[in-house]
């Protein structure tokens, strides 16, 4: 749902986004500290290295603290409108998926990117990006073999005519140094 | 000016002339849809093709590229919502939501006429204003550039409202990303927390791809998922009342971008986001953008355009390049032995005014190219999302890849996508994000140099009438919604209170 000024409307404050707040102020006051400690000024009062860091991280502690005031002064009249938009738990998406499977499904998609970088120096880019595309379409999209091999190959052919053939980058190879 | 235009003319529409810009919109459009290679890149890899041509064909080709891959960027965020360049970002608002509803061919269409005025208008600027707008330029020293960035940070998070706190602190969390390096002026390694990698800062590109692509992806498998579109095609088509909607907003944009495009730094981006901003205040259906208002892609699209023809005026008439991609063509003048100035306009009339030509031509082939070929790049919609996001993340991480041919990039963009997914789960806006991204080491590098005139005092800003002005405007910009709100609210209350006595 978004608002008036295409940024989404916020919803009741979740103990999560309270948290996710106050981490982005914490790293405010780092930034805010390693600031000062590269030095606000230099000479003759004129703008050292760390003046932006410091003024930026002020900013964001400042800006969020304010923000969590806000978040739980009005944290009424938001859980009242959120109660009304969220949808039942056990509501199935357009992929099939309940909210606890889809919550799954985004942890899934980060494991196997991840894992898909991890394999690059191994497998090469490439061939690394398609066993992800061929994971995630099997696995966790649960999509039959056959369209998801052929998803697979056609992203991979793609990926090889425009990036390798046409622009010449040189995608690394991997220790198998296959493709 | 009309010997000139005529010179112009002959130039550009010679058989090979024409042919080589055909070439080169069409591949700048292919390369503007990938994640990640946006014109600069573009025009980079290809500048070697061009090496055997003449210097008037290869610019003329290398311009087309330019904009061909602004068109292509535009095409991939309105699409799929995975910008191809920092100024298509804005275009993931309203573009996105049109194409969620079905109207991504409307959306495309609105943008290659929205892009072809602001062409052919901007064309006429550059051909009457080129030398003094050249000429005002000059007269912009670090303060004015200062004051220029601090305006556009401050219209960014202004048109957030009830969101701005959250906008200021995704602005500043921009910055101080844009801060991990060695420091621009200084020699003050920041944030690097001894990584080698991170000396020569995040790339932009990069941190974008992750955000806008890897993030909204999550955020897709999150929230659901929407429903492949099932339009028919012809419901894909523009309609009357948004081709009528959309004049409007194109001229406005068209204006901004024309003025901003021509200060060197980040003047598309900041123009495209200062034109949407400004339909948020002054459009007719202001509380529609957003959701997917066609003035949103209009107005934008026609700023991003004009600024790229505008980066031209310092590029040729001064030889300071006012976009990346201008740098890199600045690169290409001086590889043909040519030297951008005051007097390559005397020295090599064919040349400039036969490229300034090719502009408008190569602008009308796009039209004519994706005016039809919108609906049928609307039809990537129809592919199911479980098939199409893995392909996503397939070219978005290849395409950050490609950036620098650094697999560090990919690490980024993985960072920035979980940063990115929990920013648009707790509805954390990311434009502003983006904004302080690109005009960081700008800012920072203008700060540096006013606090150096000013021998440390920055009040240097209220001492030269436009930068006094500009930063006055910024500063209003940022308190007047808020006041404007506490005067509502005020009204509102005391309105109430009256009717409560009239009750009693």
């Amino acid at each position: 749902m978004m608002s008036e000024a295409g940024q989404p409307v916020r919803r009741a404050p979740t103990k999560s986004d309270a948290v996710g707040t106050a981490f982005l102020a914490a790293i405010g006051a780092v930034a805010l500290v390693m600031g000062l400690g590269y030095g606000m000024f230099g000479d003759g009062g004129q703008v050292g290295p760390g003046f932006l860091p410091s003024v930026a991280g002020a900013f964001i502690v400042v800006a969020s603290a304010a923000e969590l005031l806000r978040m739980y002064v009005a944290a009424d009249r938001i859980r009242a409108a959120a109660a009304q938009e969220r949808p039942a738990g056990d509501e199935r998406d357009t992929f099939g998926r309940t909210a606890n499977e889809r919550t799954f499904a985004v942890t899934q998609v980060f494991g196997i990117v991840f894992a898909a970088l991890l394999l690059v120096p191994v497998a090469g880019l490439l061939l690394s990006l398609a066993a992800m595309v061929l994971v995630i379409t099997v696995w966790v999209e649960r999509k039959p073999v056959l369209p998801a091999v052929l998803c697979t190959a056609g992203s991979l052919g793609l990926a090889y005519a425009v990036f390798v053939q046409f622009l010449g980058v040189p995608v690394p190879t991997g220790t198998l140094g296959l493709l | 000016m009309f010997d000139n235009l005529q010179l112009g003319l002959e130039t550009a529409i010679s058989p090979e002339n024409l042919l080589w810009c055909f070439v080169g919109v069409m591949l700048g459009t292919v390369i503007g849809m990938l994640p990640g290679l946006g014109s600069a890149t573009g025009v980079a890899i290809l500048l070697p093709v061009t090496l055997g041509m003449e210097p008037v064909t290869a610019l003329i080709m290398l311009a087309g590229i330019y904009y061909g891959s602004q068109y292509g960027a535009s095409t991939s965020s309105i699409l799929i919502s995975t910008p191809g360049d920092s100024s298509s970002v804005v275009l993931t608002l309203d573009g996105y939501q049109m194409a969620r509803k079905g109207r991504a061919g409307a959306a495309l269409a609105v943008a290659a006429l929205s892009s072809f005025l602001a062409a052919v208008i901007s064309l006429i600027g550059l051909m009457a204003l080129a030398r003094p707008i050249a000429d005002l330029a000059l007269e912009f020293g670090p303060p004015e550039n200062l004051a220029v960035i601090l305006l556009g940070l401050a219209t960014i998070v202004s048109f957030a409202g009830e969101n701005m706190l959250r906008s200021l602190i995704m602005a500043a969390v921009g910055l101080l990303i844009s801060m991990v390096g060695v420091a621009s002026g200084f020699t003050t390694a920041r944030f690097t927390f001894g990584n080698v990698n991170l000396l020569s800062g995040l790339d932009f590109v990069a941190v974008m791809i992750g955000i806008f692509a890897i993030g909204e992806v999550l955020q897709q498998i999150h929230r659901g998922g929407d429903p492949p579109i099932r339009a028919r095609f012809r419901d894909l088509m523009l309609t009357k009342d948004e081709f009528r909607r959309s004049i409007a907003p194109a001229f406005r944009g068209t204006g901004l971008g024309f003025g901003l495009g021509v200060l060197p730094g980040a003047g598309a981006t900041l123009a495209t986001f200062m034109s949407y901003g400004l339909e948020k205040q002054v459009s007719k259906n202001r509380k529609e953008i957003g959701k997917g208002a066609v003035e949103g892609v209009a107005a934008p699209e026609a700023s991003n355009n004009a600024a790229a023809n505008a980066s031209f005026i310092p590029t040729l008439s001064l030889g300071i390049p006012g976009s990346g991609t201008t740098a890199v063509l600045l690169g290409a003048f001086v590889i043909f032995g040519l030297q951008p100035g005051p007097q390559l306009f005397d020295q090599q009339p064919d040349l400039v005014w036969g490229l300034l030509v090719s502009f408008f031509f190569g602008n009308l082939l796009l039209l004519i190219l994706n005016l039809p070929l919108a609906p049928v790049f609307a039809q990537v919609l129809r592919v199911p999302y479980s098939y199409l996001y893995p392909i996503i993340l397939f070219m978005a991480l290849i395409g950050a890849f490609a950036i620098g041919n650094n697999t560090f990039a990919l690490w980024v963009v993985f960072g920035a996508g979980v940063f990115g997914y929990f920013m648009k789960r707790f509805d954390f806006p990311a434009a502003p994000l983006v904004l302080g991204l690109v005009l960081g080491p700008l800012l920072e590098r203008s700060l540096v140099q006013t606090s150096s005139m000013g021998r440390g005092n920055l009040l240097i800003l209220f001492e030269r009438p436009i930068s006094a002005t500009l930063t006055v405007a910024a500063i209003l910009a940022i308190l007047a919604p808020v006041l404007l709100r506490a005067v509502r609210r005020r009204r509102r209350s005391a309105l109430t209170s009256e009717r409560e006595e009239i009750r009693q």
